[in-house]
């Protein structure tokens, strides 16, 4: 049984309670164990960053620090959270000085960020880690009955300095995962673009027509649902749909899943056990 | 990839450029046009399109000037991804074609278009001079002329990288707002306004800042890093756009705008709670008036679906936030002596 830290993201614990719930219910099956990090706090989601640098930096040494205490790697299951985190941890690593800066005030809790925690996505250990074979050798319920459209989102790829997981132009690791599941994913040319969820609340009907756009494709193509690896996008794809598509004048929907959901689809455990009846398309 | 590898030593192949074509004048909707050519291993997808128009089609338009990628003159977009025509390789674009073979040219995106390849960059200057990206300088008349102005090094270093900026516009073709809103100001401009706005010399840090923070502004940007990745210089834009953001907080304050209030929602939060109060982030951005009238209705079908976020007290604060609260108040005290010395 592989060991990880498991970074707790707001989201998850509030809105998309699903995903962290799919994972629970699935991870022994593929050989992992998340330990849940209690002490992690918010990231700053993509925001802290700019409002102060200094806390920003601070916050995030500290949820490394606390995994690198385990000895295990940070594993997220949001992609802001990960290049948040990711692009902290890059800025410390590169600056010793902001290192000493932050490392005198969490010695006040016994902590220390070294730089020693590597921090990733949940589908890239489950593909590095696990392994597409293994996983294929687990699946009890194959996806063939499906045509996916893979949505990536951005901050799995972008900037890819600090991701550099998948080529940002042409990603393939969760086409890779869903074929490793049985399904078929389709040519999905909004794949690599973006769900609008940054500018929600501040630019609303910007959002909406990114986000239409998206949904619409995979709608024209007639996929039998879109699956990310992104809470925060599937906020935006599936709680903001109808609203998208409205604004689109687009007359029809598609489920939108979480990738933990779909793997754990695929891997016997039923809608209702997933959470799936949690949301607002289905 | 469908280039054999006997081809790829032999170093020279038939390509087919699948060219869009659009005469508005003429032709009531675009077409592409396929030319099949020789091309040498070597050989920029410029000099294919020369090679095109000199032997083949003379009637095919773009842009072009300085053909070693200083100018910014032939941004379009090559199998899709919006670049410079003189800096890419033919042969480099092969294995990216969806069809083997086959190389498809078309128009930058977000811009008007004129003809074939040609787009409009008016909108994109008109952008320019309307949040005055450029040098106004803050040396007194009488002075002008007579003294030198001039800068660090360390000035400089803030905005070098931006100064590499060649306006190919290729940020602006990718750019996700900008395709939901023409009106968006654009990475390029952001990049611009930045560069100006940490410029010593300059007189105009506030007016253009107050133009900034405006709709359609530096907080309509949803950070995809699209306009980052596709920069044909490399250039972080976005250190550039979260740097006037930055700034707009320290001289505007946190209150200033839905975004700088957005943004300072997280920093509160994480002091109090570790966490993210979701469920008071729509009135704590946009008031109220705005919550009711735009989420009320989605509100509903969250809650059936218990989708809602818990209402503030019920989000449980992270472990052990006695102490990373008093942490970060300490870091707290850090910004401020920094600015002190700062500012002196
Ligand atoms: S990061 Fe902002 S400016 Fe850059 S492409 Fe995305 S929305 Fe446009
Ligand atoms: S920022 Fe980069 S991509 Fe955008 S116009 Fe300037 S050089 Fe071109
Ligand atoms: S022709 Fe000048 S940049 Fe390409």
């Amino acid at each position: 049984m592989k060991r990880y830290a498991y970074y707790l993201s707001c989201i998850n614990e509030s809105m998309t309670k699903e995903v962290d719930r799919s994972i629970a219910l699935w991870q022994k099956d593929l050989g992992i164990e998340l330990v849940h990090l209690h002490e992690s706090t918010c990231c700053g989601g993509s925001n802290l960053d700019y409002v102060s640098p200094k806390h920003f930096a601070l916050v995030n040494a500290r949820n490394i620090a606390h995994a690198e205490k385990m000895g295990l790697d940070l594993v997220v299951s949001c992609n802001t959270c990960l290049m948040t985190i990711r692009s902290a941890k890059k800025k410390l690593d590169a600056s010793p000085e902001l290192r000493a800066e932050v490392n005198e005030i969490l010695k006040k809790e016994g902590l220390e960020y070294r730089g020693t925690s590597e921090v990733r996505h949940l589908l890239w250990v489950l593909i590095d880690d696990v392994g597409l074979e293994a996983i294929k050798s687990k699946v009890k319920v194959p996806l063939s009955k499906y045509r996916i459209a893979p949505f990536y989102g951005c901050h799995i790829l972008r900037p890819s300095t600090v991701l550099g997981k998948d080529n940002p132009l042409d990603p393939s690791s969760l086409d890779q995962l869903i074929e490793a599941l049985g399904g078929k994913t389709i040519p999905y040319r909004h794949k690599n673009r973006c769900c609008g969820f940054h500018t929600l609340l501040v630019a609303e009907e910007e959002s909406l027509s990114v986000a239409a756009e998206a949904l619409g494709e995979a709608i024209e193509e007639k996929a039998d649902f879109i699956v990310t690896p992104c809470p925060l996008c599937h906020t935006v794809l599936d709680g903001y749909q109808s609203k998208a598509l409205k604004q689109a004048h687009i007359h029809s929907s598609i489920p939108v899943f979480h990738l933990s959901e779909m793997v754990g689809l695929a891997l016997g455990y039923s809608p209702k056990e997933l959470g799936i009846k949690r949301h607002i398309v289905s | 990839m469908t280039v054999t590898s006997e081809q790829h030593i032999e170093g020279k192949r038939d390509v087919t450029f699948r060219v869009f074509r659009l005469n508005p004048q003429v032709d009531s909707k675009p077409y592409f046009d396929d030319y099949t050519i020789p091309v040498e291993r070597g050989i920029t997808v410029l000099r294919a399109l020369n090679y095109i128009k000199e032997n083949i089609d003379a009637s095919v338009s773009y842009r072009v000037f300085c053909q070693a990628g200083i100018c910014g003159s032939c941004g379009m977009r090559i199998n899709g991804i919006s670049k410079l025509a003189c800096t890419t390789q033919v042969w480099d674009e092969l294995p990216k074609c969806r069809e083997a073979g086959i190389i498809k040219i078309e128009p930058l995106r977000n811009l008007p278009l004129l003809k074939d390849l040609i787009v409009d960059m008016d909108p994109l200057v008109g952008k320019m001079k309307h949040y005055r990206n450029w040098v106004e300088s803050s040396m007194p008349e009488p002075e002008m002329g007579k003294k030198e102005f001039l800068v660090s090094e360390e000035e400089f270093s803030r905005y070098d990288k931006a100064t590499d900026c060649i306006l190919c516009a290729s940020c602006v073709s990718e750019c996700s707002i900008l395709r939901a809103n023409k009106e968006y100001v654009s990475p390029a401009v952001l990049l611009k306004s930045y560069r100006m706005n940490v410029d010593t010399r300059d007189s105009l840090h506030d007016v253009r800042l107050a133009e900034l923070v405006q709709d359609h502004g530096v907080w309509d940007c949803t950070h995809c890093y699209r306009c980052q990745e596709t920069c044909v210089k490399n250039i972080p834009i976005m250190e550039a756009i979260h740097g006037i953001r930055e700034d707009a907080i320290e001289c505007r304050g946190l209150k200033d705008s839905a975004g700088a209030k957005h943004a300072e929602a997280f920093m509160s939060d994480i002091e109090k709670k570790g966490k993210l109060v979701e469920a008071t982030l729509p009135f704590r951005t946009n008031g109220v008036a705005w919550t009711v009238k735009n989420l009320l209705p989605m509100a509903v079908k969250m809650i059936m679906k218990r989708r809602t976020p818990p209402p503030p007290p019920l989000v449980k604060s992270s472990k052990g936030m006695k102490q990373f609260r008093e942490e970060f108040r300490e870091m707290t005290e850090h910004v401020k002596d920094d600015h002190k010395t700062h500012n002196k």
